[in-house]
């Protein structure tokens, strides 16, 4: 899998960043606001392991590096998280339909009914 | 996400007759039946606008809509680099979250109850809505807006898709939008709390923006402490707020009112010690950190953490 690699790589550059000095993201002495509402340790590490995951995947899906980047930033620890494990398979709201014509009289069908909302010439019977 | 992993026709129907048993969406009728105290029986607001959707691009509208509607300079096209995918064709859920953040919004994800909806709407407050139009094995997930809505003909208006004032049955949405997890999230200016703020769920949402905007969140804490004065964490949100922009004085003076209101909060007196240190009090920043350390909890080794920090000090 490319995302080991890619973890490979980002933690060897969080190392090299730790030895030249460079500031990691993560304040020093502080209980971050998101560990006091998630209950949880301090900033772990694979918080920027994750992060970088998740940038990579965004490009992957056509996102360019700099948005990626400015996207990636905005995202809690546990978003993060949560794209880098399943970004995948997670909803993206967008009306996507993949369609067959049975998949088709099925949802009318659902629609009339008043399940669904597919088609706007529809109206449920309800 | 729940599949219903039939793929034949035989499948089809079973799923359709499935579906069949029940009728009316179970949270509609309790609350049509006993409207709870509070809720009025119908709720509109107009001025939401309205930007009729792209291909795809329903995450990008609904959202320009709910930002401009909090007083942000925000269009779908300046929004599509920010929440729209191009490799899923739509928008994730927290990337929504992230695009309103990064407007210096609170992004607050509502309780998944239609009561809490309706009473958001009353409040003035339009809600950006997650359905799946189609079925589990077939989504079809669709961001709109709901802003109003009418119990006693059972109706949601929505500004949704190329439809400016989509009136949809109360019991279909209900149902489109429980296969989402009934997701649903506002975008708020930091001084004005959700009508049906939970402060957990408040404070997490104020402690995503802190990162992207940490003067805002500054204001979501103060709020959040008017709210809630007995709240810790709202407490040290304040002060890790104050400290993310440089302002240690102020993070410092947060931190030791934590610490008198909550003389118990280990994570108070930790704060307060590395607060200290860095505007060179270390005498005062030692004892903090040792109350820290024998308070304890499970943060315990980040006390330990500074502690070691502060003692290495000259």
């Amino acid at each position: 899998m490319l995302s080991h690699f890619r973890r490979m790589v980002a933690g060897i550059v969080i190392v090299c960043l730790g030895g030249t000095g460079l500031v990691l993201p993560a304040h020093a002495g502080i209980v971050s606001s998101e560990a006091l509402v998630a209950g949880t340790q301090q900033e772990r590490l694979a918080g920027l392991l994750e992060r970088s995951d998740v940038r990579a995947q965004l490009q992957a899906h056509g996102v360019s590096p700099a948005q990626a980047q400015e996207r990636v930033a905005a995202l809690s620890d546990e978003e993060a998280a949560r794209l880098a494990a399943r970004l995948d398979e997670l909803p993206a709201g967008g009306d996507l339909l993949g369609a067959a014509v049975l998949v088709f009289l099925v949802l009318l069908f659902t629609d009339v009914m008043g399940y669904t909302k597919i088609f706007p010439f529809t109206r449920s019977v309800r | 996400m729940g599949r219903c992993a039939t793929p034949a026709a035989a499948g089809v129907f079973i799923c359709a007759a499935a579906l069949l048993a029940g009728c009316a969406a179970p949270q509609v009728s309790a609350l049509v039946e006993r409207p709870p105290a509070g809720v009025p029986a119908a709720a509109e607001i107009a001025s939401v606008p309205f930007f009729a959707q792209e291909d795809y691009q329903c995450g990008p509208a609904s959202l320009a809509a709910v930002l401009r509607h909090a007083g942000r300079e925000a269009t779908p096209e300046s929004l599509v680099p920010q929440v729209y995918l191009p490799g899923r064709k739509g928008s994730l859920q927290a990337e929504m979250l992230a695009g309103a953040r990064r407007h210096g919004l609170v992004a607050y994800e509502l309780a998944p109850r239609l009561e809490a909806l309706l009473r958001e709407i009353a409040a003035g407050t339009p809600v950006l809505v997650l359905q799946n139009l189609g079925l589990d094995w077939v989504p079809r997930w669709h961001y709109a807006v709901a802003v109003g809505y009418d119990l006693e003909e059972r109706s949601l208006l929505l500004r949704s898709g190329v439809t400016r004032r989509l009136a949809m049955s109360l019991d279909t949405f209900e149902r489109t939008w429980a296969r989402s997890g009934h997701w649903a999230m506002l975008a708020l200016p930091p001084e004005r709390l959700p009508e049906t703020a939970a402060e957990l769920s408040y404070l997490a949402a104020v402690a995503g923006l802190e990162r992207v905007a940490p003067a805002a969140a500054r204001r979501g804490y103060e709020a959040a402490l008017a709210r809630w004065p007995q709240s810790v964490t709202a407490e040290l949100g304040l002060g890790n707020a104050s400290y993310a922009m440089r302002d240690l004085a102020g993070a410092a003076t947060a931190y030791r009112r934590a610490t008198a209101r909550h003389p118990e909060s280990a994570d108070a007196w930790n704060n307060l010690a590395q607060a200290l240190i860095e505007l060179g009090s270390r005498d005062e920043a030692l004892a903090a950190a040792r109350r820290a350390v024998a308070l304890g909890g499970p943060r315990l080794p980040t006390y330990r953490e500074t502690l070691e920090h502060i003692l290495r000090q000259p």
